[in-house]
C-alpha cells in the first residue's frame, strides 16, 4: 500500500494550480512582510522572565524567586539592570544579534486583574474587556486588501474574529487517511462549488506537509486522550512552516496556555520559558529565508504581583513583560519605562506600574512593519486609541530585507 | 451546487440533526412531522434523570471552598466562590500542598463524572431522540444563550442550565426562558452579575466606607457596578446590537440587576438546603427607579429587573433579532427578509411565544425552497454520524468530546457569550475539512460490525441526496468500515439540505 506522503505527491500533480494560499499578490510591492503575534494566556510573571536584578528593591520583594546573571542557575544578562530567564537560551543569543527585545512594564488598558476581561481586551483591541466582537488582528487584515490571515488554534480566537478571511489549523488527529479514500473523495468534492476549492487546498496543505517533522513526533508519542497536544513549539513552529512559504499568509496567531502561577512558579516558568525559547527556534527554523521580513510580538494579558506570594507564586497584576523577535527587529535592547519597584513606586502597593500601553507597539508593528496608514489603525484597527502613539524605530531598517 | 434535498431531507436534516435508520420514512409528510415534535417537547427525560441540580453543583462549590479555606491559614478568609478565585494552599510546604490535593481529590473526581456524565447524556438524546427537531432548538438556545466554560467559575453550570432553563421553555415563552436564563447561576456566575454591587446599596455603601478608611490596599476590593450582564443581555440575548440602546440603557439595567446572585455558603449553612439557587440580595441592590429604552420602572427589588427583561423581550428588536437568528440557523446564512418579517411579526403577536414563530418558520414557502441550506456545524457533522450509525457511547463520551474539541466546537466552550457561529464561512476551510476526513475514519471504525450492507445504509440515510458518484465510491470501498467513512466523509453528507 501506498504511504500517505507518496500517494500525496503523485495526486497533487492533478492539483498543481491550486495554490495552498491564493490571491496573495503583495510580492512584487516589496512589502512582503511578516507579522505574527503570540499569545500567552494566564498572566506571564514580568519579574520573571525579564528580571530587573539592577534594581535595588528587586532582590528584597522576590526573596526566593530572585533571578540574577551572577546566581548558580544564572540569568542572561542584558544589560546593568536587567536580564532575561535562565530558560530564554535562544532568545538570548537573538538578542545578541539583535532580533530580540524586551518591553518592560507593559499592559493592555485594561487594569482590573481578571484573566477573561483581560484577554479580551488584548484581543479585541479596545481599552474595555467588551469593546468589541472582533479582534485587532483581524481588522488589521482586513485593512491589507489581498491579504489572508492563519490562526493556530482549533477554535477561531477573539484576536482573528471579524470579517477578514483567516484560516485556522491546528495539529491534526491522529488519525491516518485511506488514500484510496481520499482518492475517491476528490471527484466528489470537485463537484461540491462551495466545498470544492477548500477541499483542494485541503489535501494540498497535507501534501505540503506544513507541520515541523518534530511536530509530527510529537503528536504520534502522545498518548491518546492526552489534553494537550501541541504546545508552543510545534504551534509556532507550524505557523513558520506557513508563513514562511513565498505565498504563505502574511499575518498569523497562535496561543498557549498554562502561565497562571499561582504556586510553585519557579519550576513552573522555567518549563514554560523553556517552551516559548523552543518555539522562537522553531519558529525561526521554519521561516527560513523570510525570517529576516518578520516581527513577531510575544504578549500575555496581564504581569503580576511584585511580591511572592505563601505559595512560591505571585497573584494577578499589572504591568508585564512582552517580546519582540524577528530578522526585521530593531532588537538588542530592552524597551519601555522602567517604573522601578521600589516603596511607593509600585501600583496599588502591589503590582509593577505599566507605563506602556500594547497599542502602542501594535500600532508601532503594524504601521512600520504591515504598511497599516495611522489613521486606519486609529479609526478601526485600535478604535479610541488616537492617544496612544505608535513606538517609532521597531523596524531594523527601511525594507532592508527586500 | 453539491446535493439536492427535498423536503423530506430538509426536515430530517435541516430542521432535524440528521436521519436515523428510519428516519426519512417516518417524516414522509414532512410538516406533519415536524408539528408532531412541537406538540410533544422535548424527551430525553430518562437519560437525565439523576443528573445534579444547579443547587446540588452549589452547594459541592461551597464545600470545595470551605476545605480550601481551613488549609488556609489566617488572611484573605473573605473570599469566597463568587469572587471566582480560590484560595491557594498555605506556605509553600509540599506537604501542605499533597494534604490539600488529597482532601480534595474526592470532589475534584465527583465534579469530573458529573460532567462527563452530563456530556454523556446530552450526546445519548442527540443520538436517539425521536424529537430531533425540538432537540435541534434546544441547542440553538443553549448557544444563544451561550455560557463557555472556560470561564472556571461557570463551568460546572452550563450543561445544568440547558436542562432546567431551555428544556422546559423550548417550545413555550421566550420570556419565560429569558427569565429562567438570567436568573439561572451558570449565566450570573459566567456574566459576574454575582459580582455586581450597587454603588448606593447598603453593601455598596459599606464597601466604599471600608475603602475610605483603610485606603486602597487592595484588601476587600470586591464591589462596584459590573455591567456584564446587562450588556449581554441587551447586545447578544434580547434586541440586539442594532437594538438602538445607548451606554446609559446599559449601565441602567446593570443597576436594575445589582444583587441578582447564587446561593452561597449561608442558604447552605448548618445543613440547610435551599429551594432555589437563584438567590436576590436586597442588600447589593441598587435602590430607585430606573429608565431603560425611554420606560422607567419604579424600585421594586427583585421585580425591577424582573419587569426590564420581560419588557425587552416584547421589543420589537428583539422579535427581530431573534427571528433572525432562528432563520439564519434553519433556512440559509442569507434567509428572505420577508421570512423573518413574518416570524418576527407571529412573535410580537402571539406574546413571545415561541412555538408560534416555529410554526410560521416551518409554514414558510421560503423555509422549503433549493436555496435553503446550511453547512453543518462540527457539532451537526458527528452529531449527525452518531445518528446514523446509532452508535452508543456506553457512558465513555471523552472520545466524541476529543474529536468536537479538535474539529473546533468543544462542548459547552465557544470561549465567547456570542456562541459558536452559526455562519458557513467560519466553518468551511480547509483545515476543518480535512480534519473531517480524519473524523469519517475514525467514526467508521465505531459503526456497529454488524452494521448493515454499506449502499443500503446510505440509501437509507441520504434518501434522495444519495448521488451516483456517492453511491459508486460508497459501492467501491475495500471493506465495510471504508464504506462508512466514504459516506461520513463525503461531500453530501457536510450539508444540511
Amino acid at each position: 500500500m501506498l504511504t500517505r506522503r507518496q500517494f500525496l505527491g503523485t495526486a497533487a500533480v492533478g492539483t498543481a494550480t491550486l495554490l495552498v494560499w491564493p490571491k496573495l499578490t503583495f510580492a512584487a510591492t516589496g512589502a512582503d512582510t511578516r507579522f505574527l503575534f503570540v499569545l500567552l494566556r494566564g498572566g506571564l510573571d514580568g519579574l520573571e522572565s525579564v528580571p530587573p536584578y539592577g534594581d535595588p528593591g528587586y532582590q528584597a520583594i522576590r526573596g526566593a524567586l530572585a533571578l540574577s546573571p551572577s546566581a548558580a542557575k544564572p540569568a542572561h544578562k542584558l544589560d546593568s539592570v536587567f536580564a532575561l530567564h535562565p530558560s530564554f537560551n535562544y532568545a538570548a543569543q537573538l538578542y545578541a544579534q539583535g532580533q530580540f527585545m524586551p518591553v518592560v512594564a507593559a499592559a493592555p488598558p485594561y487594569w482590573g486583574r481578571s484573566h477573561f476581561q483581560a484577554q479580551n481586551c488584548v484581543e479585541n483591541g479596545t481599552s474595555k474587556p467588551d469593546g468589541s466582537q472582533t479582534g485587532w488582528l483581524n481588522r488589521c487584515i482586513a485593512s491589507m486588501p489581498g491579504v489572508d490571515g492563519l490562526a493556530c488554534a482549533a477554535v477561531m480566537p477573539l484576536t482573528m474574529r471579524g470579517s477578514a478571511k483567516v484560516e485556522t489549523w491546528s495539529p491534526p488527529l491522529p488519525t491516518e487517511v485511506n488514500p484510496i479514500l481520499l482518492q475517491r473523495l476528490q471527484p466528489l468534492y470537485a463537484a461540491d462549488t462551495r466545498l470544492a476549492s477548500p477541499f483542494a487546498r485541503a489535501v494540498a496543505q497535507q501534501n505540503d506537509s506544513p507541520v515541523p517533522e518534530s511536530g509530527i513526533g510529537m503528536l504520534a508519542s502522545s498518548k491518546p486522550g492526552k489534553k494537550k497536544q501541541g504546545g508552543l513549539p510545534v504551534m509556532m513552529g507550524a505557523a513558520g512552516t506557513f508563513m514562511g512559504k513565498s505565498d504563505g499568509p502574511r499575518v498569523a496567531f497562535v496561543e498557549d496556555e498554562g502561565w497562571d502561577t499561582h504556586a510553585n512558579e519557579a519550576a513552573i516558568v522555567t518549563s514554560k520559558i523553556a517552551e516559548l525559547d523552543a518555539g522562537l527556534k522553531s519558529f525561526q527554523q521554519a521561516m527560513g529565508g523570510m525570517w529576516g521580513r518578520t516581527i513577531l510580538i510575544v504578549a500575555t494579558e496581564f504581569g503580576r504581583t511584585a511580591h511572592v506570594n505563601g505559595t512560591g507564586g505571585t497573584d494577578h497584576g499589572t504591568g508585564g513583560s512582552m517580546f519582540l523577535a524577528g530578522g526585521a527587529l530593531h532588537g538588542g535592547r530592552v524597551a519601555g519605562q522602567w517604573p522601578g519597584i521600589g516603596s511607593g513606586e509600585l501600583y496599588q502597593n502591589r503590582d509593577v506600574h505599566a507605563t506602556t500601553d500594547f497599542r502602542s507597539v501594535f500600532k508601532g508593528v503594524l504601521a512600520s512593519h504591515l504598511g497599516v496608514s495611522e489613521s486606519l489603525l486609529a479609526s478601526r484597527v485600535f478604535p479610541g486609541s488616537d492617544g496612544v502613539a505608535p513606538i517609532d524605530g521597531l523596524v531594523r531598517s527601511a525594507r532592508a530585507a527586500a | 451546487m453539491g446535493a439536492t434535498g427535498n423536503a423530506v431531507t430538509a426536515a430530517v436534516n435541516r430542521f432535524g440533526l440528521g436521519a436515523k435508520p428510519g428516519d426519512l420514512a417516518g417524516a414522509h409528510d414532512p410538516r406533519a412531522w415536524l408539528e408532531t415534535q412541537l406538540a410533544r417537547g422535548p424527551d430525553g427525560a430518562q437519560f437525565l434523570a439523576g443528573l445534579p441540580t444547579s443547587i446540588d453543583y452549589l452547594r459541592d462549590e461551597i464545600q470545595l471552598f470551605a476545605i480550601r479555606r481551613e488549609f488556609k491559614q489566617g488572611g484573605r478568609g473573605r473570599r469566597d466562590f463568587l469572587t471566582g478565585k480560590m484560595p491557594g494552599p498555605p506556605g509553600d510546604t509540599k506537604a501542605a500542598a499533597a494534604a490539600l490535593k488529597q482532601a480534595l481529590q474526592p470532589y475534584r473526581q465527583e465534579q469530573r463524572k458529573d460532567l462527563l456524565a452530563e456530556f454523556s447524556a446530552r450526546i445519548r438524546i442527540a443520538t436517539g431522540t425521536a424529537t430531533p427537531f425540538v432537540e435541534r432548538l434546544v441547542r440553538f438556545w443553549s448557544n444563544h444563550f451561550a455560557v463557555s466554560v472556560d470561564k472556571f467559575s461557570a463551568r460546572l453550570f452550563a450543561a445544568p442550565m440547558e436542562r432546567e432553563a431551555i428544556r422546559p421553555h423550548v417550545t413555550g415563552r421566550f420570556a419565560d426562558m429569558l427569565l429562567a436564563v438570567e436568573t439561572h447561576p451558570a449565566m450570573l456566575l459566567y456574566l459576574d452579575n454575582v459580582r455586581s454591587v450597587g454603588p448606593d446599596s447598603r453593601l455598596g455603601r459599606r464597601i466604599a466606607a471600608r475603602l475610605a478608611r483603610d485606603g486602597d490596599a487592595g484588601k476587600g476590593k470586591a464591589g462596584g457596578l459590573n455591567e456584564n450582564l446587562g450588556r449581554e443581555a441587551m447586545e447578544l440575548h434580547t434586541v440586539g446590537v442594532n437594538g438602538g440602546y445607548t451606554q446609559a440603557d446599559v449601565t441602567e439595567f446593570s443597576r436594575a440587576l445589582t444583587g441578582w446572585s447564587v446561593a452561597a455558603k449561608r442558604e447552605f449553612a448548618n445543613g440547610r438546603q435551599p429551594d432555589s439557587a437563584f438567590v436576590f440580595r436586597a442588600n447589593a441592590h441598587e435602590p430607585g427607579a430606573r429608565r431603560v429604552l425611554g420606560k422607567t420602572f419604579a424600585e421594586g427589588g427583585f421585580e425591577q429587573g424582573k419587569a426590564i427583561l420581560d419588557f425587552l423581550a416584547h421589543r420589537p428588536a428583539t422579535a427581530r433579532h431573534l427571528s433572525l437568528q432562528l432563520a439564519q440557523h434553519f433556512v440559509s446564512d442569507d434567509p428572505p427578509p420577508a421570512l423573518v418579517d413574518r416570524m418576527a411579526k407571529s412573535y410580537l403577536d402571539h406574546d413571545t411565544d415561541l412555538a408560534a414563530v416555529y410554526r410560521t418558520l416551518i409554514e414558510s414557502p421560503e423555509a422549503w425552497g433549493s436555496e435553503a441550506r446550511k453547512f453543518k456545524t462540527p457539532q451537526d457533522f458527528v452529531t449527525s454520524a452518531l445518528r446514523a450509525a446509532q452508535i452508543d457511547l456506553q457512558g465513555r463520551p471523552q472520545p466524541v468530546l476529543g474529536l468536537l474539541t479538535t474539529l473546533g466546537q468543544p462542548v459547552f466552550d465557544p470561549r465567547s457569550p456570542a456562541g459558536f457561529s452559526d455562519n458557513s464561512a467560519n466553518w468551511v476551510d480547509p483545515d476543518g475539512l480535512w480534519k473531517r476526513v480524519q473524523a469519517a475514519e475514525a467514526l467508521s471504525a465505531h459503526v456497529a460490525s454488524g452494521g448493515g450492507e454499506p449502499l443500503a445504509f446510505a440509501q437509507d440515510i441520504l434518501g434522495p441526496l444519495l448521488d451516483e458518484d456517492t453511491a459508486q465510491a460508497i459501492r467501491r470501498a475495500e471493506s465495510k468500515r471504508q464504506a462508512y467513512a466514504t459516506l461520513f466523509a463525503s461531500p453530501t453528507f457536510q450539508w444540511r439540505v
